[in-house]
């Protein structure tokens, strides 16, 4: 039914028309606020001069950096910590006592140690994207249907084969779910440093842009920031929907 | 907690020590620099002095009254705008996608639209932080409502309640355990976006005290504060805990 | 004259009325026919049974009763008046007690729902529930949780609910099919002494045809797709029944014998 198709962007079709008008009719002239035709005619010119594009780059490749070194920390700790519940337990105290701390807090300290630029950007990324892997790795391969891990010691796996053949199988849909939770948090991480103090990536350009007084350009970014997190969630949705199906809906039922 | 958690719980401690013991001696070999990385024992020292002179309460106050102002504004308009979407099946249909698209959106890409309308104030960074904490509580509130049983509503056309006491003694109740959630998960964001808004806007709070330590490379006020800032996220969540354990008694009443 | 007879004479005097009454009722929901010309009058204070197939709509006509549909021809009236909306008067109790129970409020606090709708003084509210508690067999249970009970002392909870509610109607919907055959009995038992006391009306689905007759003054057969009756019987038991001797009495027997042959011939 079209309708039902349609519905979902009614609403914000309505309010960009209405803000629109609104803004021709009173000859809007503000530091904040621009026209939705002027906001579109911004992202494309800085999509064209290619301010835009490198900008997301950067910001990609930092995220991507920080959410594969974050997510195989939590990844293996996650593993070690299911399997092993004395070592999951003589870490407890650890874990709940760094877990706490804003990613966010650790950006001095990365300033200090490695100065503007990737690097310091990556390590804050990582930082935040090893708890909710570990945690959710964790409970992931926890809820193993016993009788998997039973049959495992039955044949006599090694750790590496119980790991490599039983267990990361097992425990894969919910992983991806996890993963896929990380790389959202990853990318608004990476974008809140560079707004706080990093002047590379989307981060960066929006807050040039608010300095210059361009209230196009800094909304511009901000939609734009907006459509890659979408984006980034979809094709993440729909890499999970192609590689586990229905199967992810069983969840851990063998 | 019987005898044996009690014996992991030391264990645990004790691991945690030895990390710490770890910590001190990479300092005290000097295997990093100690303007990067201080030893715990001038960490603390840096806690106690802050303390003792006053500076470092003053901070963390600062940035909890951000925290709190912020987020209880984001609970209140949270719970009424989650109610009033999540108990109409037609609000939902209309309202829901928008949000789903603006649910990845990093909430700190409002900080410079703030900035543009409110200036490098206080007012911007708690309507951030108030922006950025309505998030989850909304969502979750959403949620709740939408997922109220629907044979209690049947109960309840039955008695042929009125619609205050549907919300009220119904959806409300059945949905108090996705708001608590939400609460806590947005107490987390608040805590960021202060720390964000301190470093941006100059206000007095932790961010800022971290900040200031880090540009005079004073490595062990640097990890004073950032030890603070864990602290305050552990606490406020623990808190926010008992107060969950208190109202949802009776889901731990069946345990 | 006993007061049990006293109690029949008057069941008997009332019986020329109808309370509820279903005339050509016709449900169609998405696309389905799910009763169709169903005519039916319940009169008070009988104890009405309808069994019948999965599907076969006995559900869907309970909740007419109750107000929860309305039909999309024909009428369904109480008291000669069409049901638009629940009413007070009428209450109904769910299989799933699970779901119809507040679990955040205790035993006691699930019962006040009933009272604070219908306007009862907070002051008279604590003697009714205790009241209430007692008569469902639930005396000093006032502060558990509903997960804190088990099954068969739910749909008692449940029950005392809607009797909180007054209702000269009372509606069961296959109410004991989650409960083990013990407690099923039990519960049996107790609805028929709850009712038969004070002459409430009650309409009860069933799929259990033994229940059925035992429960019953009237056995009520529907057929599925679409539904409708197939089979009325009056069921000439004595009363008060007893789970050994009624089973076993011939009438009993005779009235299963046919019910059987009228559901087996309607599942094909």
């Amino acid at each position: 039914m079209s309708l039902d198709r349609a519905r979902p962007l009614l609403l914000p079709l309505a309010l960009t028309l209405a803000f629109e008008l609104w803004a021709r009719l009173t000859h809007l002239q503000s530091d904040s606020l621009a026209p939705p035709s002027a906001i579109l005619a911004a992202l494309a010119a800085a999509l064209a001069d290619l301010s835009i594009p490198i900008a997301t780059r950067d910001t990609l490749f930092a995220a991507f950096a920080g959410l594969a070194i974050g997510s195989a920390i939590g990844l293996s700790l996650g593993i070690a910590f299911g399997i092993s519940r004395p070592l999951d337990r003589l870490m407890e105290v650890t874990v709940e006592a760094i877990r706490p701390i804003p990613s966010i807090a650790l950006l001095p300290i990365a300033l200090i140690a490695l100065g503007f630029g990737y690097r310091m950007e990556i390590v804050i990324v990582a930082f935040a994207c090893v708890w909710p892997m570990l945690i959710l790795t964790r409970s992931a391969v926890r809820s193993i249907e016993p009788r998997l891990m039973e049959m495992s010691r039955a044949l006599r796996l090694s750790a590496p084969q119980r790991i490599a053949k039983i267990v990361i199988p097992a425990a894969l849909p919910r992983i991806f779910v996890a993963f896929r939770l990380s790389a959202g948090i990853a990318l608004i991480v990476a974008v809140t440093v560079e707004i706080a103090i990093n002047p590379i990536g989307l981060g960066a350009g929006i807050m040039l842009a608010q300095q210059a007084l361009r209230a196009d350009l800094m909304l511009a970014y901000l939609l734009w920031i907006g459509v890659i997190g979408y984006a980034l969630n979809i094709l993440l949705i729909a890499a999970q929907r192609r590689l586990f199906g229905r199967a992810a809906l069983a969840g851990d039922n063998p | 907690m019987n005898r044996a958690a009690i014996l992991w719980r030391v264990a645990s401690i004790l691991v945690a020590a030895g990390l710490i013991a770890a910590w001190q001696l990479a300092a005290n070999l000097r295997l990093v620099s100690p303007v990067f990385l201080p030893g715990p024992d001038r960490a603390w020292a840096a806690l106690m002095r802050g303390f003792s002179s006053g500076d470092l309460a003053g901070k963390l106050i600062g940035t909890l009254e951000h925290m709190a102002y912020g987020w209880l504004a984001a609970s209140i308009a949270g719970i009424a705008l989650g109610a009033l979407i999540g108990s109409s099946k037609m609000m939902r249909a209309y309202v829901a996608p928008s949000l789903e698209f603006l649910r990845p959106l990093p909430v700190s890409a409002i900080i410079p639209v703030a900035i543009a309308m409110l200036g490098l104030t206080r007012g911007m960074a708690l309507f951030v932080i108030a922006f950025g904490a309505i998030w989850p509580i909304m969502l979750a509130t959403i949620h709740g409502f939408a997922a109220v049983e629907p044979r209690l509503y049947e109960v309840a056309r039955s008695l042929q309640m009125s619609r205050a006491a549907i919300i009220g003694k119904i959806a409300l109740p059945s949905a108090l355990p996705d708001i608590l959630a939400g609460m806590r998960l947005s107490l987390t964001v608040a805590l960021i976006l202060s720390v964000v808004c301190e470093i941006l806007a100059g206000l007095d709070g932790l961010g800022q005290w971290v900040l200031l330590s880090a540009r005079a490379f004073r490595s062990a006020d640097l990890f004073a504060g950032v030890i603070l800032l864990g602290a305050t996220g552990y606490l406020t969540s623990i808190a926010m805990s008992l107060v969950e354990q208190r109202l949802l008694a009776w889901q731990t009443a069946a345990r | 004259m006993s007061v049990v007879a006293m109690l029949d004479e008057a069941r008997a005097a009332r019986r020329q009325k109808t309370l509820i009454a279903f005339n050509a009722a016709t449900l169609r929901l998405g696309g389905k026919t799910i009763i169709e010309n169903l005519d039916l009058e319940v009169r008070p204070g009988e104890f009405l049974c309808i069994v019948g197939a999965s599907g076969c709509g006995k559900t869907t006509a309970l909740r007419l009763a109750a107000g929860l549909h309305r039909p999309t021809s024909g009428a369904v009236t109480f008291d000669g008046e069409p049901i638009t909306e629940p009413r007070r008067e009428v209450a109904i109790v769910f299989q799933d007690y699970g779901k119809a129970l507040l679990p955040w409020r205790t035993a006691a606090g699930n019962i006040s729902l009933a009272l604070e709708a219908s306007r009862v003084p907070a002051r008279e509210r604590g003697a009714r529930i205790e009241a209430l508690l007692r008569k469902v067999g639930l005396p000093g249970h006032a502060d558990k949780y509903p997960s804190e009970m088990s099954g068969g002392m739910q749909q008692r909870l449940q029950i005392a609910r809607c009797l909180a509610q007054e209702p000269t109607t009372l509606l069961m919907d296959e109410p004991f099919g989650a409960l083990d055959a013990m407690t099923r009995q039990g519960l049996q038992d107790e609805v028929l002494s709850l009712t038969h006391a004070s002459q409430t009306t009650v309409i009860f689905v069933t799929h259990d045809l033994d229940e059925a007759i035992y429960l019953g003054d009237r056995v009520v057969g529907l057929l599925p797709h679409p539904g409708r009756i197939g089979i009325e019987l009056d069921v000439d038991l004595p009363r008060p029944r007893d789970q050994l001797a009624t089973r076993e009495h011939p009438e009993f027997l005779r009235l299963r014998r046919q019910l059987f042959d009228f559901i087996k011939a309607t599942e094909h």
